[in-house]
This record gives structure tokens, sequence and C-alpha cells, in this order.
């Protein structure tokens, strides 16, 4: 019985050059996200709108002078067509403070996104593909990051911390959050490490470090990437409660400060005066967290080679 | 088999096994790049009281074949032409909403492919029976118990115990007598089972094979089963459905296909089973691989691509379904032979 | 050479009232695996066959009984030094979609043992796309379609393929193939099969063949061993064509006996052996594990414990080994029509 040379479907004509350089992949990658994010008008939005607030934090303090001009004729303007939010207690355009400090949000969105799934993926692979002692100990501290209380840490911190960079505000929320990811990034890994590519890759011999980086990491890569897309608007929403509740000194101008003036200075609550000065920060970030959530809606997509390709 | 009580329910007991006639029935899925046909113009009759095995492999559109015959087709796939006459019926494919869920279950018995896994686990098997009588309106309960339990101590169960049981507490051999059971405690006449030996012990499936056979004469049924397994088929079936690419391209009296099979498809496949005795070097694997919806040639024959025997024709016509003697094939190659032997008698 | 004497596994359950329960998986299993040969390993579930085959390939520890591969007994040896041993075993799994990594081309796939294998054999890194192609080429199918290509644009013999290429990259000497077409389409089996075989033949590398469907054992094995093992224990063990056409275990026996028969090519064998269900769980103390549902059963298969042998009776020997007080021949297997 000798009919081994009769490969199935082999020679196709589709075949073409082995396109397998690392420079083609990557190509192949990036015309696939393309691909996957037209699919849907929705992931189309999400990613102008995003893209609209990464420029507004990157340029936007650029658009305006270092001192943002006073108009002190107009104190809480209405709208109009030189304010399209009106102006704030100084007379400060409304808009300009939302593009301004913008950046301080976004920031501190980013670096504590960053933080949170570094630290919160690492520590969940290595506790989930070691399991025994790495594990146990692993996951007793991840409880203990769980049971940190957030707020009132960050209140006694602020007494003493000035909070003045967004990347220590950042590294802050960062370290508090990750506890959660690590949790169930570990329970990923503890399903994952049982399928057979994994154990195949344990019987070939191949070295921890490629088994996790390259096997395990890239199956969970629409997990970690939607996690920490939600992780940035859950630092913006916490770190813009904090400014509100006026638990962290103003040392820079954001979202979280304009709502705090708007209501508590500005009453924005009870008079119809400040109402644009209180709208225009909640409508920044609504429509951040609107655009995020559009996107997320294609990692799943865009990290499985099946659905990308197709 | 201990006589039923016919209770009022059971009314349709004495009635003839029911014949079904499958026409012209096509189902398209959705996919991205249009609609694309799953099953194509199957013609197929099930003669009363017979067990017809519909063999193939992934994507020859066998489960989607049996999904039609319950009109349970789920979106993105649809029925897109043919009809499906169950006597005592009509057309399944015209029915709607509560006549069509009535019909399934009290004409119309289905065992899920993996019967061992579409248990509810939360339930014992008891609840489900009663869920499965009340959701169909069966007015005497007890008459419905005693019957599971008739039936389940026909296929060597100890019914109360089985119906007390949750079904991670039972093998899978009996979970998949107990879902024969559910599928024929109402009495249905028409029995479709998907795959219904696949994950199961050799000696387990023997068994199973023996109890389809049994029930299947004793309750005067006319039973559907779908598999890829030849052998599972060979075992039961009256007659012999081969399914490839969406068509049925051969179908017959079991032992005529599988002892002098015509088309090319079904030749490769009996080729292709291992086999305990013959010849290991007379066996040898189709070449190519089974089509998907995406890469089905959209003219011509299905299986040309992977056939031996493939002429000019084959590229451009589907080959029609020719019936002779009892036996259809659709196949241009065995058309034209038998045709050319037909016109030397004449000469 | 890889040989296994006494193998012995015992899993422990954890909780229930009553504490921890030992449930055997293997118990005492001997075997041996020649270079090039063939060692089929025939069950139901839970007759430990795929315990035995992960014990083999290194990926789960025995209880009891040593393993000795190349001469090298592997018990003395720390976890560490028996990698080396082990990864001369390469294990070919049951699901061919779950085996490979859905997120990386068959080239990432085959490329990073390639060059682990070139770093141990200490060849130049220019020696892994040649080396990937010519494995390819070797399990029957072409490089220039598959390597650029994900798993899922592969149908499932394709597949199987690429992880049999994938356990060639270390040179093995001993494949274990654990159900290795069950869920490969029947029209491709054969190819499988026929692939696993030539590699014996061509490359010298022994296969450990694991299945329920004895038929299969066949194409891979006709001129091997075949092992029948009921609840970890080897109730019959011979050459392949002998046990298939002449078994004497009632066990075998009822297993060939299940075997569907393909009415119009064959008819059903004479005295096909059904045996009886069992209605509840639990063992006979010290008795023959089978004697419960055999019909052959006698008082002393339930008390004695047959051991693996060639008594085949007063006076006489079978050609095989079996664990079988009663040893008997029987017409089980089919009949060809017109043969």
């Amino acid at each position: 019985m000798t009919v081994i040379v009769s490969p199935e479907g082999a020679m196709s004509p589709e075949a073409g050059p082995p396109g397998t350089t690392r420079a083609t992949l990557r190509r192949n990658f990036w015309r696939g996200v393309w691909r996957v994010l037209r699919r849907k008008p929705s992931r189309m939005a999400g990613v102008v709108i995003v893209a609209l607030f990464a420029l507004m934090g990157v340029a936007g303090p650029l658009l305006y002078p270092a001192q943002l001009p006073r108009d002190d004729d107009a104190l809480y303007a209405p709208p109009s067509l030189a304010h399209p939010f009106g102006t704030d207690f100084e007379g400060t355009d409304v808009l300009a403070l939302v593009v301004t400090g913008a950046r301080y949000v976004l920031l501190t969105g980013l670096a504590t996104a960053v933080i949170t799934v570094a630290l919160g993926t690492l520590i969940g692979l290595v506790a989930g593909f070691h399991r025994g002692r790495w594990d146990t100990l692993l996951m007793r501290l991840t409880d203990m990051n769980l049971a940190i209380p957030g707020l009132p840490l960050l209140l006694v911190l602020s007494t003493v911390w000035k909070f003045e960079s967004p990347l220590e505000m950042g590294l802050v929320l960062g370290v508090l959050g990750w506890g959660g990811i690590a949790r169930a990034v570990r329970s990923q890994t503890l399903s994952l490490r049982e399928r057979g590519f994994i154990e195949a890759a344990r019987g070939l011999g191949l070295p921890t470090r490629h088994i996790i980086g390259r096997e395990l990491l890239p199956s969970m890569a629409p997990y970690i990437a939607m996690n920490m897309l939600i992780a940035v608007t859950g630092a913006v929403y916490a770190q813009v409660g904090l400014f509100f509740l006026g638990v962290l000194p103003f040392e820079s101008s954001n979202w979280g400060v304009m709502l705090n003036l708007a209501v508590f200075n500005g009453g924005a609550l009870t008079t119809p005066a400040a109402l644009p000065y209180l709208m225009a920060p909640l409508i920044a970030i609504l429509l951040l967290t609107l655009g995020i959530v559009l996107i997320v809606d294609a990692m799943d997509e865009i990290f499985n080679p099946r659905l990308r390709e197709e | 088999m201990t006589a039923h009580t016919a209770a009022p329910h059971m009314a349709a007991r004495d009635m003839e096994a029911p014949g079904v006639r499958i026409r012209d029935l096509t189902v398209v899925y959705k996919t991205p790049s249009g609609e694309l046909p799953a099953v194509r113009g199957v013609d197929i009759a099930l003669a009363p009281g017979t067990i017809t095995g519909v063999v193939g492999e992934s994507g020859s559109g066998k489960s989607t074949l049996a999904l039609s015959l319950l009109n349970a087709v789920q979106p993105p796939g649809r029925i897109a032409a043919g009809s499906v006459e169950i006597d005592g019926l009509g057309d399944v494919l015209t029915l709607r909403g509560e006549d069509l869920r009535r019909a399934r279950g009290r004409q119309v018995g289905y065992v899920f492919q993996a019967a061992q896994n579409s248990l509810n686990p939360l339930k014992t098997i008891g609840k489900q029976l009663l869920d499965l009588g009340r959701s169909h309106d069966v007015e005497d309960l007890r008459a419905l118990v005693r019957d599971a339990k008739d039936l389940l101590a026909r296929m060597g169960m100890d019914g109360a115990r089985v119906l007390d049981s949750y079904q991670h507490e039972l093998s899978g051999g009996m979970r998949q007598r107990v879902g024969i059971m559910l599928a024929l405690v109402l009495n249905a006449k028409v029995v479709v089972l998907d795959e219904p030996t696949t994950a199961l012990d050799m000696i387990t499936q023997a068994t199973i094979l023996r109890i389809i056979r049994e029930v299947h004469e004793e309750r005067a049924l006319t039973t559907l089963v779908i598999t890829h397994d030849v052998g599972a088929v060979a075992e039961v079936a009256d007659s012999l459905a081969v399914m490839y690419g969406g068509r049925v391209v051969e179908h017959g009296p079991v032992t005529e296909v599988l002892g002098d099979a015509r088309h090319p498809y079904t030749q490769g496949l009996i080729r292709a089973i291992p086999r305990l005795t013959g010849d290991l070097s007379l066996a040898r694997a189709l070449p190519g691989r089974p089509p998907t919806l995406g890469t089905l040639p959209k003219q011509g024959c299905v299986f040309r691509e992977r056939c031996e025997r493939r002429m000019d024709v084959c590229e451009t016509d589907e080959p029609m379904s020719v019936n002779r003697d009892g036996r259809t094939v659709a196949c241009h190659a065995t058309d034209r032979h038998l045709t050319l032997v037909k016109r030397k008698e004449f000469v | 050479m890889i040989t296994g004497t006494g193998i012995t596994k015992i899993f422990k359950q954890r909780g229930g009232v009553l504490g921890a329960r030992e449930v055997p998986a293997l118990r005492g299993v001997d075997f041996a695996i020649a270079k090039g040969g063939a060692a089929s390993f025939i069950g139901e579930s839970g007759s430990g066959k795929t315990t035995l085959g992960r014990i083999i390939a290194g990926l789960e520890t025995h209880d009891a009984g040593e393993i000795v591969i190349d001469g090298v007994p592997m018990s003395p040896l720390s976890h560490r030094a028996r990698q080396p041993y082990f990864r001369r075993v390469q294990l070919i799994h049951q699901d061919p979609y779950s085996a490979l990594n859905p997120t990386r081309t068959i080239h990432q796939t085959l490329e990073a043992p390639l060059r682990l294998r070139a770093k141990q054999t200490g060849r130049p890194r220019s020696w892994v796309d040649g080396r990937a192609e010519e494995l390819l080429a070797m399990v029957g199918i072409d490089p220039g379609y598959v390597l650029p290509r994900y798993p899922h644009q592969l149908s499932g013999g394709m597949r199987q393929r690429v992880v049999i290429a994938r356990a060639l990259t270390m040179d093995p000497e001993v494949l274990v193939a654990d159900e290795a077409v069950s869920m490969i389409d029947v029209s491709l089996r054969l190819g499988i099969l026929a692939l696993l075989k030539d590699l014996r033949e061509r490359l010298g590398v022994g296969v450990l063949f694991i299945t329920h469907d004895i038929a299969t054992a066949r194409y891979v094995g006709d001129d091997g061993e075949l092992y029948v093992l009921y609840r970890g224990q080897v109730v019959e063990r011979g050459a392949t064509e002998k046990i298939i056409a002449d078994p004497v275990h009632p066990y075998t026996q009822s297993l060939l006996s299940a075997i569907p028969v393909l009415h119009g090519l064959e008819r059903p064998g004479a005295e096909r052996v059904v045996p009886r269900e069992m209605q509840r769980e639990g063992l006979p103390d010290g008795g023959c594990l089978f004697a419960r549902r055999c019909p052959f059963s006698t008082e002393r298969c339930e008390s004695e414990m047959p051991v693996l042998g060639r008594d085949g009776g007063p006076g006489t020997e079978t050609e095989q080994e079996h664990a079988c007080f009663h040893p008997e021949r029987r017409g089980v297997i089919p009949v060809g029509v017109g043969e």
C-alpha cells in the first residue's frame, strides 16, 4: 500500500510563493485589520472618534496658547459661534478647555491600561502556566490586590502626593487595578494549556519562554486587547470621578476639574448658565467611551486569523 | 415488548408506518459570498416501515437534510425550494408555528447528534420527560411515564432508575437510549437519528444499532439514520443514500449499493473503509478533500475533482439522477456506460 | 527501541464522603516497540490506552514499572535528565483541530521546533526552511501551498499531516498515534494510516498506534504486534493479523463482533460474541476483570485472576498470549462475499 504521494488538494493554483517572512505576515495582519474595521460602519465610526481624541491629546495643547485667553465680559456665556460650548467662570472658552484638558485624561487612561494589562497578564500567565506553588503565591497576591480599597487609599495618597503628571496618576490607578485581569488571564491560561498545541509544544521541548510568549499569548490577544481598551474607559471614569469629588488637588486643567467647578462653583445643577460648562466634558467622556466600545467589537475578528481572513 | 395500554394520546398507535417523500429539496446558507446551497435538488423517498441510511462526509449536507425533515433549518440557512411530505401530516415545509411544534415529537421524533449531550444536566430524565409531555399537552402523564419505562426496559435498562437519574449519572450508551426513548415516547412514527453512534465505544455502538433495528420493527416506524460511518448504516439500514456536496449521488438497497456500487464516489468510499478482512493493497484513500460550501463547483458534477472517471461533460453539466431497477445514480460516466451497453444490444 | 515492563498507573479520585478512591488505569502493562516496528493498542474508553500513550510520550508519570529507552532505564533519572529521551517519542493527538495553534501559520508552527533541533544538532539556521519543506513533502503535502497558511485554511486530513510533520521535526524514534484518524473524514483516513506505515518503512520510526477501531490497526501495522487492553490489563497480545483472524479471548472476540458488517460485501461471522451488559459497576474480587460481562465465564473466573500466557487448554498452546482460562477460537469476524 503505497499511496502516500497523493497529496490532498496539493498543487493548488492559488499556492503562489511562500510569503512567510515576518514583514509579509505583518503586512497581511494590518491588511486584515483594515478589512475587519471596514466590515461594519460602526467600527469605522469608533476608529474616527478615538483617532480624533488621540489627535486632541497630542496636538490639542499646541492649538491654544499656554494661558488660555479670558473674556471678562462673557462669564458663563451661553453657546455661540465664538464659543460653541459657552465659557466658564473666568470667561475662558469651554471647548478650548476640553481640548487642552484631553491630554491629561487620555495619558492617565493609557498609562493605567498599559500597567494593568501588563501586570495582570504577566501574573495571570505565570500563575496559570506553572500552577502549583507559583500559582498559590501569585493568586494570594492577586486576592490582596483585589481587596485593597482603592478610593480611601487614593484619598490618603493625595494628601502627600500631588499627581501633577498624568503618568503618576496612571501608575497609581494601574497598580491598584490589575487584579481582575490577572484572575481572568489565569483561568484562560489554565484552559489553554490543556489544548493540544500547547501540549505538543511541551512535548517538543520548546522553551517555556516560547510557549508563553508565542503560543499562549497570541491566543489570548483578543481578550487582552479588549481588557486594555475597557481599562482605558475605567481609568478615565476613576480619575475624572476623583477630580470631580475634589479629592485630588487641581494642579492642571482636565475634564474632572471642569466638572467639579461647573457643579460646585457654577451651580450647574441649579442654574442653566453653567450647563454648557458641565455638558462639554460629559459629552467628551461619553464620546470617548462610545468610540472605544465600538472598536472593542472588532477585537475578536482582528486577532483570530479565521475571522480576519474571511 | 409489553403491550402498551391504549392511552388517548396513543390513538395513532396502530397506524401503519408512514411514507416520507422529499422532493427537489434545496437548502441554502447565507455567506459573505452570497447564498450557497448546502443541499441541492434532493429527491428521496423513504419507503414506509424501512430504515434509510444517509451517508456522507463533512460538508455533504446530510445534517441539513435531517433538519429539513423537521423544517428546523436555522438561519443563516433557509429552505429555498422543495417539499417534504409525510403521510398523515402533509408537507412539513408548509407548517408554521404551533402546528410545526406539535408535529415535532408527535409525528417526527428526532434523536440529536451526540444525544449524549443534548439532555439538560440540571433536571432528572423523568422531569425532562414530563416537560416534554406537558409541552405537547399530554393529558395522561402517568401513561406517558409508563410508556417511557416500558421503552427503557425494552432497551435493557431499569426504567424507574433511569428516570430518577441526572444526565451525568448515565453512560454514553445509556444517554443515547434515553434520547431514543424521548424521540419515541410521544409515539412518533417517523424517526430521524443524527449520528446515533458517534463517540460511542464499539460494543456500545453494536448494542445501540441492534436496539434501533429492533425498536424500529416492533413499533412499525419509518426511520432515517444520518451518519458518516458507512459501517453503522450497513449494519441497520434497508436502503442507503450516499450524499456528496449537497446531492444524493447514489441511492438503493443497502446490499446492492455496497456490493455493487455504481457511483465513483461510492466506489471510492467503500475502497477507503478500513476493514477486518480483504486485501490491504487494494484499499486506498480518495484523492483530494471533501468540498465545503465555498469550494463547491458552481456548475457541473460536484465530485469531478476527485473522480477518476471524469469526462469533459462533467465540467459543464450536472449529472441527472437516473433511476434504474430500484437504484438511483447521478453520474455521467455510469450513464454513458449503460447507454453504450444498451446500444450494443440494439445494434 | 523502547520497552516497558509492569507499567502501572493509579488515578486517585478526590472527594466523596469516603475520601480518596483509587482507580487503577493501568495494571502492569508490558510492551516493546522495535525500530520501525508497530505496536497497536486496542481498547474501549477507560481501557487505559490513552494514559499509556501519554506515559510513553513522557507527558504523564507512572506509579510503578520501568520504561527503557535505548537501553537506558528512566526511573533512576531526574525529571530533567529524562527529557531528551522522551523527546524521541512524539505524540500525535487525536484532534488535529486543537493540535495546531490557530494564530500561527504552518511555517511558524514548524519553524520553532526546527530551530531548536538545529541548535541541538549544530546545524546552521538556514537548514530550517529547507527541512520544513522536506518534512511536508514527506508527509505528502505541497509545502508551497501549506507553509503560509493558517490551520483553519486546511482540511482535517492536511492538518493531521502537518501534525505528523511537526512530530518528525525532532527526528523521533517512536510516534505515538492516539486515535489519529478518528476525527478525519472517512475517505481520507486510509491516507493517514498509509502515511504512518510508510514512515515506518522509510524512516525506521516505530509507531505506537492507539485506537478503538481494530480494523485501522491492520493498515498501520499488519506485521506488528497487537495488544488488547481491558480495564488497564493486556488481555490478549500477539501478531496483529493473527489476533484479528483468530482471537481467543472473549473480550477480543466481543470487540471484533461489534464491528459493523458491510452487508453486500461481507457476511457476519457465524459465532459473534455479545458480552453481557454490566448493570452495575464494580469488579469481582481477585477474579478475571471481564468475568461479569463474559458469556463464557465460570466459577473459576470469578475468583482467580488469569495472567497473560499461552496455555491453550490441556497439552496445547495458543500462538498468541492471552489472559483467559478458557481460550477458544470462534468465528467472529465477517467473511467477505465471494471469498
